[in-house]
């Protein structure tokens, strides 16, 4: 008896020896970020080792605001990111509903071309969509541009697929016979019962338009239609720049979110982990 | 079921209009421009002026080089590492489980720009964090951004301190679907952890790794951001650009449409490829 | 209130043809109940009224007017779904009023009927409960109570009881026979449980692989019926078979022997076909239609296994000398002790090789 809890104690302690420093060595650029964000620059460019946060962020955020409109490029982000959400929640739950409960002509070849996107690169569409949204549209740095290109999306459709075709069908049934409309069934009835999975798409969703980088980069590069890692990716390499207000606008894109994801953790690792339960 | 094509298609319209305008167009649309001349006014058909450019260009190959370079490096260690950590994360004897996978899934939260910053800063020659340390334990330092090799080694480092959390999460979720009694058959037999982890894990995990790495080897394949932002446009160099970064550089810099595409299209048929081998080599044995 | 008429009624899936075509009458309040084993073809049947699936052929006619095309929620039926089908993310009051409420009834008439059919089923103090808070008796009190609100013309009910244990099943069956009395109502009831379809029955429709096999009262299935499925089906514990030969027969009766009992023949008139001397046959016979020795036409002897005593009754597990199982029904008090008993074939029913009877 004693010696079965001894081995599972000689396992655990060889776990924890493991997995700390890697989990140390994993914060690390982390736990950087938010020190750099604290240091004047001269203290960055000093000979010292320095791992505790210091006093100046509030200097470096005036630093960065210098540097680029960061304010406005947030709300630029927020705003964008919001619509984006939202619209797309709407648009890949709805597709996904159409192909969990209907049969319908073509519905083979519409699922067939959903999963082969997920193993095109992006760059295969990148130019068309430049060149079509930005010289046949003429709607480079609008809001428009950063939001509706995005909006397609396999991954999100199958999730949603997955979550309604789960659901007992007998409901929708129920209320096909009651004489509810289809898009009332879907509004009232599927919706309300897929609030986590939805909630785990809207925060997948969020955070891809948070963090979109190249897209917003080619399309809204006007400083005044920049998103916030744009704004923030310009300062990035040039040598006249605050590298704690860099550092400053680092941690105010990824804080927040990591809030987010402490609060959400669930919702989250269920939308990411989706890919895998087929 | 009743055939129901009417409301099917109702509810499918936005989101298939948005995939024929943004998607399909471009996607045929891209492989005509690839066979354009199209810094001449107007575009000019041109079936191997792109083409023909791609297969002698040094430039060309120097990128396709460490794009594959990366990808057979970077995407099986990443695997490898998100493996180890899902599975000693699905360990019941971890104490402050929430704590660890906080350490784990955090980068996933993390935009490259933010990190692509921090990782400069931690790397740089004289001040960075990283040489400090190392010059603290009384190794060399290391010129991360003017040699190629190092170069090379810290977009992978950061490549893969961003993305084996997120392949961890869904390892994790492939884990958590063995079910239990598999394990605790096996231990009745006195079949070693070891073992089990060899020869029950890793082939009921094996659906799920493949997922993964399909995801990761498109993902790598066209890498842009790193090394655009780390390394400097790909720096040193030349040193660590890739075939994202040169189809930005001959799009969006040169405004070269045409060879853009052709090397967009030859980033597809790569990873069309590789998927498609990776698939062959893992399918189920009928 | 309707009728309800299915006339050479086909679905298939795909290439698969699932109902061969039934031809099925339902009358103005009758209460009929589609029986069969799993997978025969019920619920297909019964969705295919309700129109939740295309009929591939034929024709479904509910208050003389055809349904093919007409969508669910205008053919005038209310379901009730095996699985309850309850929203669980409304109340009960939600629930019950949720067509309504989406297909803009009035709201005066919508909590008028609301309050009527909670009334009718007892489930006023449950309104603001949510399914997850109900037993399973409630729940499909409530899931009737959706039905009722719509005020249907026909009530479809789909295995409403498979979920319930023992005891609820038998008070929710009285309940949903007080129901059909009540409102009068065509019912038309799906279950492949026996004893549901004769309690609650006016008709029942016995069905097999997709094939309407009878249609006809409880008691004429039981006392008649036309194949021995049907007789294999109704009735419990099940009818026994035992394998026989003619051999012998004039233009009104065979005589038939039972295989491996030289002694026990059985002279059953036939008013149809008489089948050849030598002809392979199937005897029917009842637990309870065992008699005494001698009391009936043949006698038999045979091995007992095991005894259940229900109480008054007890049913008898035997062997006979061929190997052939049986079960004899018998009053407790005259169950021998031996390891033997003889009985005699009081009545019996005669069925050829194919299993279609004959008489
Ligand atoms: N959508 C479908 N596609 C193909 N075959 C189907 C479909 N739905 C049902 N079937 C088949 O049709 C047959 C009848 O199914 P149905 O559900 O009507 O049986 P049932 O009599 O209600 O059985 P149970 O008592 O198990 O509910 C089954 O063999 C079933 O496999
Ligand atoms: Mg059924």
């Amino acid at each position: 008896m004693s010696s079965l809890s001894q081995r599972r104690l000689g396992r655990s302690l060889l776990l924890h020896l493991f997995l700390t420093p890697l989990a140390v060595i994993w914060l690390f650029p982390l736990w950087m970020m938010i020190v750099f964000s604290t240091m004047p620059d001269n203290g960055i460019f000093s000979p010292g080792i320095e791992l505790l946060p210091h006093d100046n962020f509030l200097a470096n955020f005036h630093n960065l605001q210098r540097d680029t409109d960061f304010v406005g490029a947030i709300g630029i982000s927020v705003s964008v990111a919001v619509t984006y959400t939202v619209l797309s929640v709407l648009l890949t739950s709805m597709a996904g509903w159409a192909l969990a409960r209907y049969h319908f002509v073509g519905k083979g070849f519409v699922v067939a071309i959903i999963l082969g996107t997920i193993t095109l690169p992006y760059a295969v569409v990148l130019i068309p969509q430049f060149i079509m949204v930005a010289r046949d549209f003429q709607l480079a740095n609008t809001w428009v541009a950063l939001i509706v290109p995005p909006l397609f999306n396999s991954l999100g459709v199958l999730f949603m697929r997955q979550a309604f075709s789960m659901m007992p069908h007998d409901l929708f049934d129920a209320a096909r016979v009651e004489g509810v409309k289809e898009w009332r069934i879907f509004l009232f009835v599927a919706l309300p019962l897929a609030r986590p999975m939805l909630a785990a798409l809207a925060i997948i969703l969020f955070l891809a338009s948070w963090n979109n980088y190249l897209w917003p980069l080619l399309i809204n590069s006007q400083p005044g239609a920049m998103t916030a890692p744009v704004a923030l990716g310009t300062l990035i390499g040039l040598t006249k720049v605050s590298w704690g207000g860099l550092m400053v606008g680092a941690v105010m894109l990824t804080v927040p979110m990591l809030v987010v994801f402490v609060l959400l953790q669930r919702h989250f690792i269920a939308g990411i982990a989706a890919g895998a339960v087929k | 079921m009743r055939y129901q094509n009417a409301t099917a298609y109702r509810f499918l319209t936005p989101y298939l209009l948005i995939f024929a305008i943004f998607w399909v167009w471009p996607i045929i649309s891209s492989f005509m421009i690839s066979f354009q001349a199209t810094r001449t006014v107007p575009w000019r058909f041109a079936p191997t002026f792109n083409w023909g450019r791609l297969i002698g260009d040094p430039a060309f190959f120097n990128a396709l080089k460490n794009t594959l370079l990366i990808l057979v490096i970077q995407v099986p260690v990443m695997i490898s590492l998100a493996i180890v950590m899902a599975v000693l994360l699905n360990s019941p004897l971890l104490k402050a489980r929430a704590l660890y996978r906080f350490a784990f899934f955090a980068p996933v939260v993390v935009g490259e720009v933010a990190y692509s910053a921090v990782f400069r800063l931690m790397f740089n020659l004289d001040f960075g964090i990283i040489n400090k340390l190392l010059a603290g334990v009384g190794l060399v330092k290391i010129d991360w951004f003017s040699n190629v090799t190092p170069a090379m080694a810290l977009i992978m480092i950061a490549v893969t301190w961003r993305w084996a959390g997120y392949n961890a999460i869904i390892l994790l979720a492939g884990l958590q679907s063995i079910p239990e009694d598999v394990y605790e058959a096996a231990t009745l037999d006195r079949v070693s952890k070891v073992k089990q982890f060899f020869y029950i894990t890793l082939p009921l995990l094996k659906p799920v790794i493949v997922f993964c790495a399909v995801l990761s080897i498109i993902g790598t394949m066209q890498l842009f951001t790193e090394p655009f932002l780390i390394t400097e446009r790909g720096g040193p160099g030349g040193g660590t650009e890739t075939l994202g970064l040169l189809l930005y550089r001959q799009g969006f810099r040169s405004l070269n449409f045409g060879y853009a595409s052709a090397v967009a299209y030859t980033m597809a048929g790569l990873a069309i490829t590789i998927t498609l081998v990776q698939l062959w080599l893992t399918r189920e044995p009928k | 209130m309707a009728a309800v008429t299915l006339t050479n009624v086909i679905k298939r899936f795909g290439v698969y043809e699932i109902i061969h075509g039934a031809n099925i009458d339902i009358a103005d309040g009758e209460f009929v109940v589609f029986v069969g084993p799993s997978g025969c073809g019920k619920s297909t049947l019964l969705r295919m009224i309700a129109g939740l699936e295309d009929i591939s052929g034929g024709e479904i006619a509910i208050g003389g007017k055809v349904m093919n095309d007409v969508e669910p929620a205008d053919r005038g039926i209310a379901m009730v779904f095996q699985s309850y089908a309850l929203y669980p993310h409304m109340t009960v009051g939600q629930n019950l009023s949720f067509g309504l409420r989406m297909t803009g009834n009035p709201k005066e008439d919508t909590d008028r009927r609301v309050k009527r059919a909670s009334e009718i089923l007892r489930i006023s103090e449950l309104m603001a409960r949510r399914p997850k808070q109900l037993s399973g008796g409630q729940r499909q009190r409530v899931a009737i109570g959706r039905a009722i609100v719509r005020e249907p013309q026909v009530f479809l009910f789909d295995e409403p009881l498979s979920n319930l244990d023992a005891e609820l099943r038998v008070q929710m069956r009285v309940e949903i026979s007080r129901l059909h009395k009540e409102l009068g109502t065509t019912m038309i009831y799906v279950t492949h449980d026996q004893t549901e379809a004769m309690t609650l029955a006016d008709r029942i429709v016995v069905l097999r692989g997709g094939h309407v096999e009878q249609i006809g009262r409880p008691l004429d299935l039981y006392d008649n019926p036309d194949n021995q499925f049907v007789a294999g089906f109704v009735g419990s514990p099940k009818m026994n078979f035992i394998k026989g030969r003619v051999v012998g027969r004039n233009t009104r009766s065979v005589t038939v022997e039972l295989v491996g009992e030289e002694k026990a023949r059985i002279i059953q008139p036939l008013a149809g076909a008489v089948p050849e001397t030598g002809a392979k046959v199937i005897v029917g016979v009842r637990p309870e239609h065992f008699g005494n020795a001698g009391e009936g036409d043949a006698d038999l002897t045979v091995g007992i296994d095991v005894v259940e005593h229900l109480g008054g009754t007890s049913f008898i597990y035997a062997r006979t000398a061929h190997g052939e199982d049986l079960v004899i029904q018998r009053d407790a008090a005259k169950v021998p002790e031996t390891s033997e008993i003889t009985v005699s074939i009081r009545k019996s029913y005669l069925f050829d090789e194919n299993g279609q009877r004959l008489r």
